[in-house]
């Protein structure tokens, strides 16, 4: 995709993304209004009060729901701002479990990020960093039937940084995880998004991982 | 608290309608606008005792409403409402002379903390 198609989606995504934030913002208070009211209302005069309440309780709790999707969409969108920025590697990652945790839950799996104690800051571009972990997750997804864990562990190693994403599945032998992987369309995008980044990635058989390796020096 | 006064500008006018009744039920009076001239005339002639501003307004923005009220009124204190992804802006409005920013769907007992912050600030 041209940069400017990637720019013109994150431009509309991140003004919508403000637009709904505004009306969970009105939904939020209106329903808050309807609890300020209940609350000063006597159980005689409203049999149904208690019903109400929990009614209100669940819309809050749905609203909040909303606003934590709506803020880390509108992340997303900001993505496409800059093609060179600072990027806390724990912070992708994490960003990134929240929005693909659907696809993941889907096949019963859970996605978990094993942080890294240390700041793990470099200078790349966020969109293709993490289109490669988005590959990577989507390719070991479509190799288990159903369950288990993929966890991502960004470290440092000298001038090198990287992410390794790795599956634990039940009911799947791991060890042909990697079989006829060249036909795979995520890693073929995984190559070329890799040569954008300036970096590379390769398998871990013994621990049906993935390492994607991006230097600090970009 | 009866005695604070506090001036609402936004241009979602369900939402700042719907803040303004919830601060009026604690006792706090409320005056609602949904654009930047109402809002300074309404500086001018009610003389509030805190503005709470959205941040992203049509026109000149909430950080050109937030000028045009410094430059009237420099003692003022105004608290921005800000979204998520305006979050930069706001701290740009705090350089500015903003007293504070609180982030949008906003927690009311927050926005009141702040509110009374900000009229013992002045």
């Amino acid at each position: 995709m041209k940069g400017n198609e990637v720019e013109f989606i994150g431009k509309i995504t991140a003004g919508v993304t403000h637009e709904v934030n505004n009306v969970l913002a009105s939904i939020r208070e209106i329903s808050g209004l309807l609890t300020d009211i209940l609350s000063i209302t006597d159980e005689k005069s409203f049999a149904k009060k208690e019903k109400f309440q929990t009614s209100l309780e669940k819309i809050q709790n749905q609203v909040q729901r909303g606003v934590k999707l709506t803020n880390q969409l509108n992340k997303f969108s900001h993505l496409t701002d800059n093609n060179k920025a600072d990027v806390d590697l724990n912070e992708l990652v994490d960003h990134l479990i929240f929005l693909t945790e659907r696809f993941a839950r889907i096949k019963n799996v859970t996605l978990q990020n094993q942080l890294s104690k240390d700041s793990l800051v470099i200078k790349t571009d966020p969109l293709q960093l993490e289109m490669a972990l988005f590959n990577c997750i989507l390719y070991l997804l479509n190799k288990t039937t159903n369950g288990g864990e993929i966890s991502i562990c960004p470290k440092k190693k000298g001038n090198e940084y990287s992410l390794s994403i790795n599956c634990k599945y039940e009911l799947t032998d791991t060890s042909t995880i990697f079989k006829d992987s060249s036909s795979s369309e995520e890693l073929l995008s995984l190559s070329s998004i890799m040569e954008k980044l300036n970096g590379v990635y390769e398998f871990d058989e013994t621990n049906a991982a993935i390492i994607i390796k991006i230097s600090g020096k970009n | 608290m009866d005695s604070i006064n506090v001036l609402i500008v936004d241009d979602e006018e369900e939402l700042a309608l719907t803040i303004a009744e919830r601060l009026e039920i604690r006792g706090i009076k409320t005056q609602t606008v949904s654009d930047g001239d109402l809002a300074l005339n309404s500086v001018r002639t009610h003389n509030p005792d805190v503005v709470v501003l959205d941040v992203m307004m049509p026109g000149i923005g909430g950080l050109g409403i937030l000028k045009q009220i410094k430059s009237l009124d420099p003692k003022i204190p105004v608290i921005l409402l800000t979204g998520y992804g305006s979050k930069e802006r706001s701290i740009e409005g705090m350089n500015l002379g903003a007293f504070d920013y609180v982030l949008k769907p906003c927690n009311l007992d927050d926005l009141i903390t702040k509110i009374q912050e900000a009229v013992k600030s002045k």
